[in-house]
């Protein structure tokens, strides 16, 4: 019982990451029809910024060592801020450089340039921070939280709470404000919307920012977990992507439900045989595929002729 | 047809004026290339460490004249842990930049995708990291086996973890977790063949991916089944969130692991008491003599954070052998460097004097006799000893 428990708590943790990251190429999913494939580098970048920043309030080099006592709360929040601003730039380059020459044009060169962009990046992270994995320890300490006789690890449910309250926020700013309902619309139509009066440049642009910034921060919360390593990124973001077709590609909700389902999934495999713990996500994706193509909580659109 | 013939002794003169002007700038120096991780997985700072000792002996070479009166040059390539990008490195340094022998590499997974390479190009190989126990022995029985190695061999640490296993486990209920890369499973699978030697049996056998950050599910069912001994096999970074999620259950048996836990990664992911728990082998302390000092503060010059002082020295003493062989051979031919390197002798190197370190059956420069216990105790590795250290004899380390 305790370790369904303890298999739970570390599924959800790692669900989380795997949900903020789906929720950032479903926005810019759904306003561009386009994809960051970059996705898992910027998570890299967000969390070596984020450690960077750390140490810069620290009053050290951008690639020292952080001591557990140099992370305070404080630090860590404006590290977040930095992270994400510095992201949010990240994403409008993106947009200029690798989405924007092609939008709009038959074919795919938009999936080689994300990719290609992504590999810039992280070879530039490379280069400045050098080889070898950064560890952040965690702000809010490193000893085990007992659940009921589960351990858990203070910075998992910090992860936990965090991408919870990034997607509700997320949530109801597009359900609830004017920006929100102009970036649905936009997603709903672009010409459509562009004819009501809205900026759809200014919301495409924003949704790259929004993609960016939702990569640096799962970067930020999870180098506590996993240290800040320039190749971490493609398995997280081959996950997340997996999370975001389980759960519907086309709906925020359902790539917060595909995140944490796939990391529960994971979890629970795990406990019974560990190395089939990718088949069945991968078996439950193509599941997923024949049965309900448009992912659990996704729409289907019927194009009208 | 005159025209023909005309243009083809054209060629002919270009040619052995391309090949007579190009003999000399071969011949000046000898090329050895180091291909290892130097960046990616939790091996990278054994195979940074592994670099500079590398490049400390080529400096000591050249301070000496060189060998056989020629400049000894060392072509670095990083091959950031993974199969492929080593493969390719290693055929760039035979084919293009024509090296005589390769220093490499830190993971064993890249070591078995390439094997067959040098083997067939009959270029000397000595594995200064990577422990695999399959490297040097796949090619055993072929006439000439090009694959040499001075390194923590994991049949050789699996020798040394498992006699003290045995002796230490009170119930002999002995689990093994390894990651899912060659270097976990060669691991899992040497050490269940020693631990028949002992009569023994493991209780459970799991494994995980290596950038897992969560290892509960396999130590519920380690639990289970009742282990009070657990051997990680793993690098550091697997090892240490082993280490949290044991934290996490609250499951703390007595806890051994490779060499690789000598990376910083350990204290810096487990956290410093996780770190301390961990029982691991290790070849050689930078503070054994004046030499291993020496080299170790050379090695600090350009990589401050050193942990991993034994792959510096590893390196250093596999450059150092390979040279004695191409003295004794009077020739950078692969073929008869690799007939010298199984007849040399009285070589001083960092860890000891090599009196003929290896043989015609044996390519391993280093054994379970070389090897101690080792243990992080805050920012260092020290030297592990207890009543059961204590009381191992030569017949408990069965291999």
């Amino acid at each position: 019982m305790v370790s369904l428990l303890q298999a739970l708590l570390s599924g959800l943790a790692l669900g989380g990451i795997y949900g903020l990251i789906a929720l950032g190429f479903n926005i810019t999913h759904n306003t561009t029809k386009t994809l960051n494939f970059g996705q898992g580098e910027f998570l890299v970048v967000g969390a070596f910024v984020a450690v960077s920043a750390v140490l810069l309030f620290a009053g050290k080099g951008i690639t020292g060592t952080l001591q557990p006592e140099d992370v305070t709360i404080a630090r860590y929040f404006g590290s977040m801020i930095v992270t994400i601003i510095v992201l949010g730039m990240l994403g409008v380059a993106l947009y200029f450089t690798a989405v924007r020459p092609f939008f709009g044009h038959a074919g795919l060169a938009w999936v080689m340039s994300t990719i290609g962009f992504g590999i810039i990046i992280q070879n530039t992270a490379l280069a400045i921070w050098g080889p070898a994995p950064l560890a952040m320890p965690s702000p809010v300490g490193n000893d085990v939280i007992r659940i009921a006789g589960a351990g858990v690890l203070p910075q998992e449910i910090s992860v936990l709470l965090a991408s919870i309250v990034v997607m509700i926020a997320l949530d109801l700013t597009l359900r609830k404000t004017k920006i929100g309902k102009a970036v649905r619309a936009v997603a709903h139509s672009s010409s459509a919307a562009a004819l009501m009066g809205i900026n759809v440049p200014a919301i495409v642009i924003l949704a790259f920012v929004v993609s960016s910034s939702l990569a640096g921060l799962g970067g930020l919360l999870i180098a506590p977990i996993t240290t800040a390593s320039v190749f971490m990124g493609l398995t997280l973001a081959l996950k997340a992507f997996s999370a975001a077709i389980v759960g519907g590609l086309n709906n925020p909700r359902g790539c917060m439900l595909g995140g944490f389902l796939l990391g529960i999934i994971e979890a629970l495999v795990g406990l019974w045989h560990a190395e089939l713990r990718e088949i069945s996500i991968f078996v439950l994706i193509i599941l997923v595929l024949v049965l309900k193509p448009e992912g659990l909580l996704g729409q289907r659109y019927v194009e009208k002729v | 047809m005159l025209h023909q013939t005309r243009s083809c002794k054209a060629f002919a003169l270009t040619s052995a004026f391309l090949l007579f002007a190009a003999a000399p700038a071969v011949a000046q120096d000898i090329k050895i290339g180091y291909n290892g991780d130097q960046s990616a997985s939790g091996a990278a700072e054994l195979g940074v460490a592994g670099r500079w000792g590398f490049e400390a002996a080529i400096e000591d070479l050249n301070k000496a004249g060189g060998i056989l009166g020629r400049k000894v040059v060392g072509l670095i390539r990083d091959d950031t842990g993974q199969p492929p990008k080593s493969i390719q490195n290693m055929t760039e340094l035979i084919d293009n930049e024509k090296v005589v022998a390769v220093i490499g590499p830190t993971n064993s997974g890249n070591a078995l995708a390439w094997l067959h390479i040098p083997q067939q190009k009959k270029i000397p190989v000595v594995v200064p990291v990577a422990t695999g126990t399959e490297i040097t022995t796949r090619y055993a029985k072929e006439p000439q086996n090009y694959l040499f190695r001075i390194s923590m061999v994991d049949r050789e640490q699996v020798g040394l973890v498992v006699a003290y296993a045995v002796k230490a486990s009170k119930g002999k209920k002995i689990a093994i977790i390894g990651d899912s890369t060659g270097y976990g499973q060669g691991g899992i699978k040497d050490a269940t063949e020693i631990l028949a030697l002992h009569n023994v049996q493991p209780v459970a056998t799991e494994k995980f991916g290596a950038k897992d950050t969560d290892m509960t599910s396999q130590l519920a069912k380690i639990r289970d089944a009742g282990a009070d001994t657990v051997i990680i096999w793993a690098v550091a970074d697997g090892t240490a969130q082993v280490l949290r999620s044991m934290e996490k259950t609250n499951y703390l048996p007595l806890t051994l692991g490779t060499w690789g836990n000598l990376s910083s990664l350990l204290p810096k992911i487990a956290g410093p008491k996780m770190a301390e728990h961990i029982i691991f082998a290790a070849s050689t302390t930078e503070d054994s003599n004046a030499r291993t000092k020496a080299l170790a503060a050379r090695v600090r010059q350009n990589f401050p954070t050193l942990t991993t002082f034994a792959c510096s020295a590893q390196a250093y003493d596999s450059v150092m052998l390979l040279a004695a062989a191409i003295k004794q051979a009077g020739t950078t031919d692969g073929e008869k460097v690799q007939a010298a390197l199984e007849n040399i002798s009285g070589v001083q190197g960092m860890i000891k004097l090599y009196n003929k370190p290896f043989s015609k059956t044996s390519h391993e420069g280093l054994g379970v006799g070389d090897f101690y216990l080792a243990r992080w105790k805050g920012a260092q590795v020290l030297r592990y000893e207890d009543a059961v250290t204590k009381a191992l004899t030569p017949a408990d380390l069965k291999r």
